[in-house]
């Protein structure tokens, strides 16, 4: 019996145990092994073993590397425009589907339809769709009487044309938080504003959004991780072409790693990765705590 | 006694080594003789990639399981995820693969280097391992050098050999009563003549990077360019900064729209949609050309070999093999498997289906001469380019990143930069590739 109380008098310790060493096989573990990579060369070939160098990966990352640093501020400006874009229509769209309409409930199903798609699926029908002289978007651009685009066929446009592919497919994301955020707000301060004679639009820019921006805060949130961490449309679509105008972090990583096999300094980019996707939430969710009520 | 004494113990010695090595000793002919079946009841697994070669192959795989008595397992997959399975599965030591399909232009040092290939010169100069009928010289002279590492150690047998070649539109070259250039400096006017866009453009390369490596030598090589001297990098050569003002002033000015970032599925796509007249790629795009359900150029596609330049006549060539892991359990009953998969009756299917392979004799087997699958010029130009060939790409452990970095050259070529100021860079990062995985 003594057994029995043993394990009676360690609950504590034994019930949580299979999920912590789930944690620690499946979460725990890439993560302290990424970091110990990324102190090391290694070329992956089984001659040569992996050789210890210290921090030499992050000096090369920050100061020896400007395709390092271009895709940084390509990550940072992509991530930016495309979730600026995402909530703008998110919330317009929100605040749309929130009135009652004749065909509402369907006209809301199909606008989160995209959101349902893989995205590689949807990467290959927009490189069809974007190609230059037989592609439906340069139809579309010339009956409006527009001059055709070269969409990702081209640096200057390249990041521009992905990342509308992230708002097509991600804005409905916005939309159904911000949705879910305008059907839980009090209906009381409308009613006090509507009698002390406000405007619709004062209503919307005093009463909606503040009361609105922490659920926004929390949809950025999740978008800019997400969009930090694009890599399936850009993989698919350009490759990080043309040259290197759409090499973003993930996508550079990617070749370090399973292209040039450089192991090492693919798993101290990882790394930066991960610090920079940590940071700007850190930031968001302090966002989100000053300005809750 | 003069006589040598038998005794009890030598004699007993004698007829116990004599029954071990009865089955040598006294039926040579079982020894050395060769016979498909010495492996019978093994189990083989293979890691193959999805490509036209394989395709016909695996259709045949269960004649080889008849014809050996072993049994075959494999995988097919998508070329770049191959690799990274190989990659993994060598890296942990599983042992699990024990013939791959190799795509040499790319893998060929690394592998070589990281110690993957079985070398197969033991098993070729065996004679009761390879067939009598195999014949390694028949193999062309290129194909035999792509399989062989710089140490003389044959890492695979050569299968596809994929050459580089000019494809043209016969109607419109014969409106015009022109004919496929000989040389490079032919073929600029001739591509001014032939653009009319938005009908027709002049030409179309593979702009993408890493995508557009390989079709930079078909100007490079016959300019005189090279990608090493000396074992040190040579980007930043008079005749690299020819070729690559030549490759990109030819798609800035006469390529179709956003050729920068077409890849040889967006070149062969405008090539099939009658848009373009002159497109240099690989051989075996060819038979898509042909398929009218693909393509509204069907019989009106000519081919012929590249021109030839200052610096000679040359055609840019990649080899895959068939190779056996140096891991394997069982490596001589997976050489038997790459040995089938390369033989001649193998190779002639492979010819017959339209899939080029490095062996002479089957160009021409007479079964190839009597159906033939494309048209006659397409045979003679990709037998004269490979008599010409030479490996399309550097033989470098990091050739997948020697393609980034001149693949952005290119490209940034095509949009306008300088050539001498891009290839200067190009020159700078290869070098320091070559600093860190070559030596």
């Amino acid at each position: 019996m003594s057994l029995g109380r043993h394990a009676h008098r360690h609950a504590q310790w034994l019930f949580p145990a299979p999920a912590v060493l789930l944690v620690a096989v499946i979460i725990v573990y890439p993560i302290v092994y990424t970091g110990w990579m990324s102190l090391q060369e290694w070329f992956a070939s089984s001659l040569t073993r992996p050789r210890f160098i210290g921090l030499a990966n992050y000096g090369k990352i920050l100061l020896g590397d400007p395709r390092f640093r271009e895709a940084v501020v390509r990550t940072l400006y992509f991530t930016l425009i495309a979730v600026a874009a995402e909530t703008l229509l998110g919330v317009a769209m929100a605040l749309l589907f929130n009135r009652e309409f004749w065909g509402r409930g369907l006209l809301r199903t199909l606008a989160i339809l995209p959101m349902v798609a893989t995205p590689t699926a949807i990467a290959l029908v927009f490189v069809m769709m974007y190609h230059p002289t037989l592609g439906v978007a340069n139809y579309l651009v010339t009956t409006l009487g527009l001059a055709p685009f070269r969409w990702t066929y081209s640096s200057s446009t390249a990041l521009y044309a992905l990342a509308l592919v992230d708002v097509w497919q991600w804005t409905p994301l916005i939309m159904l938080i911000a949705l879910a955020g305008l059907a839980s707000l009090p209906r009381e301060p409308y009613e006090a504003a509507h009698l002390d004679g406000a405007t619709a639009r004062q209503a919307f820019w005093h009463i909606t959004l503040p009361l609105l921006r922490p659920t926004l805060v929390v949809a950025i949130l999740f978008r800019a991780i997400d969009a930090l961490k694009t890599f399936d449309i850009i993989f698919v679509m350009t490759q990080g072409g043309p040259a290197n105008a759409t090499e973003t972090i993930n996508l550079l990583l990617f070749n370090q790693a399973f292209s040039y096999f450089n192991m090492g300094y693919a798993a101290s980019m990882a790394v930066a990765l991960f610090a920079i996707v940590l940071g700007s939430s850190l930031i968001l969710i302090k966002v989100r705590r000053s300005t809750a009520w | 006694m003069g006589a040598p004494r038998l005794s009890r113990r030598t004699f007993l010695q004698a007829v116990t080594a004599g029954v071990a090595a009865g089955p040598f000793v006294w039926t040579p002919a079982r020894a050395q003789g060769f016979t498909w079946k010495r492996f019978q009841g093994k189990e083989l697994f293979l890691l193959l990639t999805k490509h036209p070669f394989i395709e016909v192959l695996e259709k045949h795989i269960p004649e080889f399981e008849s014809l050996s008595g072993m049994k075959v397992k494999w995988e097919t997959l998508p070329e770049i995820q191959a690799r990274q399975k190989m990659t993994v599965e060598m890296t942990a030591n599983s042992g699990g693969i024990d013939a791959f399909f190799t795509s040499l232009h790319v893998e060929k040092k690394r592998f070589w280097k990281a110690g993957w290939y079985h070398p197969l010169n033991k098993f070729l100069a065996d004679a009761s391992l390879t067939s009598p009928e195999f014949d390694w010289n028949d193999f062309t002279p290129g194909a035999r050098a792509g399989v062989t590492q710089p140490d003389g150690s044959i890492s695979a047998l050569a299968a596809f050999v994929d050459a580089n070649v000019f494809f043209y539109r016969k109607d419109l070259f014969g409106a015009k009563g022109l004919t496929p250039p000989k040389t490079l400096a032919e073929l600029e006017p001739l591509v001014k003549k032939l653009h009319a866009p938005p009908a027709t453009y002049g030409i179309v390369l593979r702009g993408l990077k890493n995508a557009n490596a390989t079709q930079y030598p078909s100007i490079l090589f016959p300019m005189g360019g090279t990608y090493l001297k000396d074992g040190k990098a040579a980007l930043d050569s008079k005749e690299q900064a020819a070729a690559l003002e030549m490759y990109t002033s030819l798609l800035r000015q006469y390529g179709p729209p956003g050729v920068v970032n077409f890849n040889w599925y967006e070149c062969s796509a405008s090539f099939m949609q009658g848009q373009v007249a002159i497109y240099m790629d690989g051989v075996n795009f060819a038979s898509q050309f042909e398929d009218a359900a693909k393509s509204k150029v069907v019989g009106k596609v000519g081919y012929a070999v590249l021109p030839s330049g200052p610096g000679g006549h040359f055609s840019p060539i990649y080899i895959t093999g068939m190779a056996v892991s140096s891991q394997s359990t069982s490596k001589e009953a997976a050489y038997l498997f790459t040995q089938w998969a390369t033989s001649k009756t193998n190779m002639v299917r492979e010819l017959m289906a339209g899939v080029g392979v490095g062996r002479s004799s089957t160009w021409d087997s007479a079964e190839v001469k009597a159906k033939p699958k494309m048209p006659a010029d397409w045979y003679q130009a990709y037998q004269a380019s490979l008599k010409i060939g030479r490996q399309g790409l550097p033989e470098i452990v990091g050739v997948t990143e020697y393609r980034d970095i001149i693949g952005v050259a290119i490209q940034k070529g095509i949009e306008g930069a300088p050539a001498a100021q891009v290839l200067a860079q190009a020159q700078k990062d290869f070098q320091d590739l070559l600093n860190r995985t070559e030596g």
